[in-house]
């Protein structure tokens, strides 16, 4: 049989950003290879034009994909801890929440985008709905809905409004709730068992030597979340778990998401109890020292990277940012070689790579 | 004998290990080692650090740029699962010349970390199985955009007369 | 009866308005994101906003859409991606530029790999501006862009 290529993308309902350069021979795929950049902005360079302050809001667009807050939590670590500067309590405590806030609105837009990749429509409008809530919750505390800048150096920029405490509680609740529809619509739906079980298995070994990280890693059994392993901020205070998956496969990796939608609904209660009183932010000059740091953050898809070098100005030398879905994209390849090309579009949805943090 | 910490074990046996090779190696803090090499050696310090440090997940590959000093660092960091400590594996090459061995065969998970800092840098890796572009335009004829000496405009006015100029040539 | 069917369709004007009302509520967008404000992409079409009230739904084949939104910045690289998109969709076809970064390049003002203003490549119909704009602020667009082809002659576009 003579081998074809194929070039999927961009403009593709399934790869979003991206063009997939397939060899196939009838129906099954040899090998693929991904072909990135198309959304790259060059943030690297960028901020080393630009003064610490200034670059919050571009960080921040590393992943605008529901995860900004997570995003920006490494970034600001990486300064704070070249400055030596320690955070108020309270603002700690409010970066948590943004950021466990903004992981649930991450994993529900990952699980709709998974249902659509199903062909399963319901699930494309549920947790996008749900995912509202979030976003209306984020809106009051932040004043945006999908990009905050909410955190910055030294503290957090607005105090928790009135009674968002109490709306907070009472969606999370709701939430709580509504995850056992989803596993009654979408996790123990039997046509959505036989399109993702089995379907690009990864093994822990594949998946250490890889480098992928995240919900990704720990689908595949593999015990890794910065938050246990290097607390930051506040999460050495609170008491959760961390799922892991057993077989590593696409289903794994949905079903790892929605249980972690459970342990930051978990986490997010706890913050709101011991929220405790005082200022929410520390004035602090925009001058970095001299020095070296590499700081890594648990966002929603994965580890964050930041590697920081300061030269005593108000700009940065370098900043590399390593991102999730950077390390995450090298399974892509691994897991589609002799697989039937249906299951390309489910394997890319299951690792959740958002081509904004890919490139950069 | 006062108990020595994680960090100080693997800066010791490395130290131990690679005496000559080893320009530096010290304990940044709490989870934090930074080891730098000469460049000749870094593959078989990576490999060290692989099989016996159990350092075995790739987390970034970083180059920084330092013109006044002619030099270009890379920087491997890698992270211990078992061990829990990130060690920043890093070494210098002239600007000039700017080559180093690949780690593909060490860990397998540079391989697109790797092709960014070439691209970004102008770094060339030996044995490197395919060093294209990966993130730039596929037309792209400008200089490595990391590098320090690659500047961008400063202000709104250079960009509008930038645009000026091609709108009114082309 | 049939004589007063054949003078309206004779009336061109009435014609028109009878086009230019199935131009407007029927805008099928193309799924192609270019930059992160992708995520009201998604939020705008699902139940809460629901543009599909304003007849515009997100579809995957671009042969049988009128739309494209640029959601958000360009790069080079999707620039010609764009460009192509573009040319192959049939007529009529219209764009809305989101965002400050596809406006005018917005944040990445002086980014080497940055279009700046998506109006550089493809023609735009309307703007709407935001860092990412909301989604009631995209149906707005889409209003806008309606009342536009409302007002449009016919052999125009
Ligand atoms: S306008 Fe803002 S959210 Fe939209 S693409 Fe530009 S930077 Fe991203």
């Amino acid at each position: 049989m003579s081998i074809m290529k194929l070039s999927i993308g961009p403009q593709h309902p399934i790869s979003a950003h991206f063009r997939f350069l397939l060899d196939v021979d009838g129906d099954v795929v040899l090998k693929l290879e991904p072909d990135v950049g198309y959304t790259h902005r060059g943030i690297e360079k960028l901020a080393e034009k630009r003064t610490y302050l200034q670059n919050l809001p571009v960080i921040e667009r590393v992943n605008s994909y529901c995860d900004s807050a997570g995003t920006m939590l490494g970034y600001l670590e990486v300064i704070e801890e070249l400055m030596g500067l320690e955070v108020p309590e309270r603002a700690k405590y409010l970066r948590v929440i943004a950021a466990e806030l903004n992981r649930i609105a991450s994993h529900l837009y990952a699980a709709s985008l998974f249902s659509v990749a199903t062909g399963l429509e319901t699930m494309l409008m549920w947790p996008i709905n749900d995912r509202e809530l979030i976003l209306d919750l984020l809106e009051r505390l932040t004043g945006q809905r999908i990009t905050y800048t909410y955190q910055t150096i030294g503290g957090v920029r607005f105090d928790m409004p009135d009674g968002f405490k109490e709306e907070a509680l009472k969606r999370l609740d709701y939430l709580e709730k509504r995850t056992e529809d989803y596993y009654k619509m979408l996790l123990w739906n039997h046509t959505f068992h036989m399109r993702t079980k089995k379907v690009g298995i990864l093994r822990p070994s594949d998946a250490i030597k890889l480098g992928v990280v995240g919900p990704n890693l720990r689908a595949s059994g593999v015990k890794v979340d910065v938050r246990k392993d290097e607390p930051y901020e506040v999460y050495d205070r609170f008491d959760f778990s961390i799922p892991t998956g057993k077989n590593g496969d696409s289903y794994d990796r949905l079903e790892v998401r929605f249980k972690e939608v459970g342990q930051s609904i978990n986490i997010l209660r706890q913050a709101l109890k011991d929220i405790p009183k005082g200022p929410i932010k520390k004035w602090v000059p925009p001058i970095v020292p001299k020095g070296e740091a590499y700081t890594r953050v648990e966002a929603a898809r994965g580890e964050f990277g930041y590697h920081l070098i300061g030269d005593g100005s108000m700009k940065p030398y370098r900043l590399k940012i390593s991102p999730p879905s950077f390390r995450n994209l090298i399974a892509l390849p691994h897991l589609c070689q002799n697989i039937p090309l249906a299951d390309v579009p489910i394997i890319y949805i299951s690792l959740d790579l958002i081509p904004m943090d890919v490139d950069r | 004998m006062i108990d020595k910490s994680a960090e100080e074990l693997i800066v010791d046996s490395v130290k131990a290990r690679f005496p000559e090779e080893v320009i530096e190696a010290k304990v940044q803090r709490k989870n934090r080692v930074s080891i730098s090499v000469r460049n000749n050696r870094i593959y078989d310090v990576g490999l060290f650090l692989r099989d016996e440090l159990e350092f075995d997940h790739i987390a970034s590959v970083s180059g920084v740029d330092y013109i006044d000093m002619n030099e270009f660092e890379v920087i491997y960091y890698v992270w211990s699962i078992n061990k829990k400590v990130l060690v920043g594996l890093r070494t210098k090459i002239p600007r000039d010349n700017p080559v180093l061995k690949s780690l593909v065969d060490v860990w397998e998970g540079v391989l697109y970390h790797e092709r960014e800092v070439w691209e970004m840098f102008g770094i060339k890796f030996e044995g490197h199985p395919n060093l294209s572009l990966l993130l730039l335009p596929e037309d792209w004829d400008g200089p490595p955009p990391l590098r320090k000496d690659f500047v961008l405009p400063e202000t709104h006015q250079e960009r509008l007369e930038e645009k000026i100029k091609k709108l009114s040539s082309g | 009866m049939l004589q007063k069917a054949k003078d309206g369709l004779m009336d061109i004007k009435l014609f028109r308005r009878v086009m230019n009302w199935g131009k407007a509520w029927s805008l099928w967008s193309v799924h192609l994101e270019t930059g992160c404000c992708g995520p009201e992409d998604m939020a705008r079409a699902c139940a809460r906003f629901d543009t599909e009230r304003f007849g515009t739904l997100p579809f995957p084949t671009l042969r049988e859409c009128d739309l494209i939104f640029v959601t958000g910045f360009v790069t080079k690289k999707m620039a010609k991606r764009l460009k192509i998109v573009y040319e192959q969709m049939p007529e009529p076809k219209y764009v809305i530029a989101i965002g400050h970064c596809a406006i005018s390049g917005g944040l990445w003002w002086d980014s080497y790999s940055v279009v700046q203003g998506v109006d550089e490549i493809i023609p735009v119909d309307v703007y709407v501006p935001g860092c990412p704009p909301r989604p009631e602020a995209w149906i707005q667009g889409i209003r806008m862009l309606q009342e536009k082809i409302a007002k449009e002659g016919m052999r125009k576009k």
